[in-house]
């Protein structure tokens, strides 16, 4: 049977945005104070599973196109290829590097290759998740 | 609304070109004066002056902030009542709202204030059905609904 759910789809249209929001800012808070690629991750699997019980499979694979799987493998060569680049430099595996740059906006922003390996955490939390309720959900 | 809010804007920007300056307090100067050139030709906009819809706006939130504490006192005295002389009830309100948004707004509104819970919006998004703790007469309840909320928010959205 259907019903009418026009309260929770008007409401998600809203929420959702909010928790995309504070789950890129969780992000990029990891350096400094509690957050990080997991729990960003998490909030925005948050995001888009809301997105799922409100809407349907079929209307959110048509709105979000992704191949969940490809976005997990995009996210573990990220992690692995941060963490081997300190190869190329001569130094040990999994060696960190930062420097302060000035950026348009930002200003002195300190940035550090550790945000690109939470940046792989983060794309391999998501896919993965979504790629479980995806096809949990799913009939194939 | 959105076009008379982005000439208001755009008005704004221009003053701080012509004056020179990029501060906030110049945006705001250039703003007010931006609004007192778009009420002096508001005959000029098909729709009414946004600054009306948000007017009515402030007066739904100060209606929904009067209607919370009265029906929480209401609620107050039906739960320290020593007989349950209650009679509650689940009664449909026919409604002409159109919009998405506004039938969830008249919903959240109703099922905020206690007392009464919305439970179910037909299909054809023309009748809420709402359940209520403590009602005499059905008719007097949907005209309470109908003359407070459902105008308010009319108001807000009439173009």
């Amino acid at each position: 049977m259907k019903t009418n759910d026009v309260i929770l789809q008007t409401t998600t249209k809203v929420v959702f945005f909010i928790i995309f929001l504070f789950s890129i800012h969780i992000f990029f808070a990891g350096h400094y104070t509690p957050g990080g690629g997991f729990v960003g991750g998490l909030l925005t699997t948050g995001a888009l599973v809301l997105l799922l019980l409100a809407f349907d499979l079929k209307t959110v694979k048509q709105a979000l196109p992704f191949n969940f799987t490809i976005v997990t493998g995009i996210g573990l060569l990220l992690a692995l290829g941060t963490a081997s680049a300190s190869l190329v430099f001569n130094v040990p595996f999994f060696t960190h590097a930062f420097d302060d740059f000035t950026l348009p906006l930002f200003g002195v922003t300190s940035l550090h290759t550790a945000m690109l390996f939470d940046a792989g955490v983060y794309l391999v939390v998501v896919g993965a998740a979504i790629t479980i309720i995806q096809s949990i959900g799913g009939d194939a | 609304m959105a076009f008379q809010l982005i000439l208001n804007v755009f008005i704004a920007v221009v003053w701080m070109f012509v004056s020179g300056s990029a501060s906030a307090s110049t945006f705001i100067i250039g703003y007010l004066i931006g609004l007192i050139l778009i009420m002096m030709t508001r005959r000029f906009f098909k729709e009414r002056l946004y600054i009306a819809r948000l007017w009515a706006a402030f007066k739904l939130t100060l209606l929904f902030f009067k209607e919370l504490t009265l029906s929480n006192i209401s609620v107050l005295r039906v739960v320290l009542q020593p007989k349950m002389t209650i009679q509650p009830m689940i009664f449909a309100l026919p409604t002409d709202l159109e919009h998405d948004w506004e039938i969830t707004l008249l919903s959240s509104l109703i099922t905020l204030t206690p007392g009464t819970i919305v439970l179910h919006v037909s299909d054809d998004q023309r009748t809420l059905y709402i359940h209520a703790i403590d009602v005499d007469d059905v008719d007097e309840a949907v005209d309470s609904i109908k003359h407070t909320f459902e105008k308010a928010i009319k108001e807000v959205s009439r173009p």
